[in-house]
């Protein structure tokens, strides 16, 4: 029972969704059926490209070499490191959250605040599978010129960031980083692939994942596999 | 399924297939990442495309065009941009929804000032991006965002 009660919270909206469902399929039929057809028509054209963008977007995170470009990144201010934050944030998975930490890591390193702006706004709104997905729903025309315009404004804007905010206001990093196993839960998707790798480390609640827990010490080849299978890069490890 | 869909599922397998060539390993672990995600967000993908049927059924794409064609131009682009800060869709969900409403004869500026605050500007992102970045970094960089969407809108709207 208690499970059953669990599962209806963590999916309100869902529930919600489904009770309004109900009342307007009793109260006014044709507009319910109307409604049921109009998802039907989403859910059958998200089932046909979702699994190809998630599939295209995790080969272009594996392949395209992160980080040499991550490497150069740091030193290059000019026109190829702008090029470079592009190319990072437009081949990168996940969601804009995800790209946090790295814009902070790469930050540390050297990367100025015009790059930054560049990689999280590019890692935003320009995504290689989803411009395939945009023209296919707004015409090739639609998509390059978007794409065009979005380039060109995302190179001013992050310019005029740049003239406005300086280093100094960005927040002061503690260098010394906290020692241990840590998950950064607002960047948790839920996706439950550590729980798989390392159950007796981690477990999900409420669909987030969290340490155990625990007395022994984790098993570095197990620790290290479910930190990189991880998704959005939310599992760190600093060693004591 | 259209050519289209067809054609990025041949280039999908086919890049699927020289991956696997070259690396069995990292090919297995990427799809299992891509699983890994696309399990993460269904649930919620699934109620999000229910409540747009709902709307949609509700207020027809027909009876919003009408709404917004009745206002004044730069107020319907401002509108859609407030409107895209705060919802909450994928991307892969937006673009299909924006092609019902264009198609239902909604104007392609109010369009896309939605659909690109939609992806750059994050109210929901907000304390994440001002813990990490601070204060005044995260409201510039928001800000200008939500300007230059909408004089992209404009922009495309005198190009298409």
């Amino acid at each position: 029972m208690t499970g059953i009660l669990k599962k209806i919270k963590e999916n309100l909206f869902l529930v919600f969704i489904v009770l309004a469902y109900a009342v307007i399929l009793l109260m006014k039929p044709q507009m319910g059926v109307q409604a049921v057809q109009n998802s039907g028509y989403y859910i059958k054209e998200m089932l046909l490209i979702m699994p190809v963008i998630f599939i295209l977007t995790a080969l272009l995170d594996t392949w395209v070499p992160k980080q040499t470009i991550m490497k150069y990144l740091g030193q290059e201010s000019k026109f190829k490191g702008i090029v470079l934050s592009f190319a990072l944030g437009s081949v990168s998975a996940g969601p804009v959250y995800a790209a946090f930490p790295i814009c902070i890591m790469l930050h540390k390193k050297g990367a100025t605040i015009k790059n930054i702006v560049i990689i999280l706004s590019s890692w935003a709104v320009i995504k290689i599978p989803m411009l395939l997905n945009e023209m296919k729903f707004l015409g090739a025309k639609f998509m390059i010129v978007r794409w065009v315009l979005t380039i060109i404004a995302i190179t001013i804007f992050s310019w005029i960031t740049s003239q406005i905010v300086k280093n100094d206001d960005l927040p002061k990093e503690n260098d010394e980083s906290e020692a241990g196993l840590n998950i950064n839960v607002d960047a948790c998707m839920g996706c439950a692939l550590c729980v798989q790798e390392y159950k007796e480390l981690f477990e999900m609640n409420n669909r987030k994942a969290y340490i155990k827990e625990h007395s022994f010490e984790p098993d570095q080849d197990k620790l290290k596999k479910a930190i990189n299978r991880c998704p959005v890069n939310a599992i760190e490890f600093v060693k004591k | 399924m259209d050519v289209f869909t067809a054609g990025v599922w041949v280039l999908t397998v086919g890049f699927l297939v020289f991956s696997f060539v070259k690396d069995k390993h990292k090919t297995k672990e990427s799809v299992k990442k891509a699983l890994g995600m696309g399990k993460g967000m269904l649930i919620s993908i699934i109620s999000i495309i229910l409540a747009i049927g709902l709307l949609l059924a509700i207020f027809t794409p027909e009876s919003i065009a009408v709404f917004v064609e009745k206002q004044n131009v730069l107020i319907a682009t401002i509108s859609a941009a407030l409107l895209g800060t705060v919802t909450l869709v994928p991307a892969f969900i937006a673009f299909p929804l924006v092609g019902t409403l264009i198609n239902g004869g909604v104007g392609i500026v109010p369009s896309v000032s939605f659909i690109t605050t939609l992806t750059m500007v994050g109210v929901v992102t907000f304390p994440l991006e001002i813990k990490s970045f601070g204060r005044k970094f995260t409201f510039i960089r928001n800000a200008l965002s939500f300007i230059f969407a909408i004089i992209i809108a404009l922009v495309m709207g005198v190009i298409i």
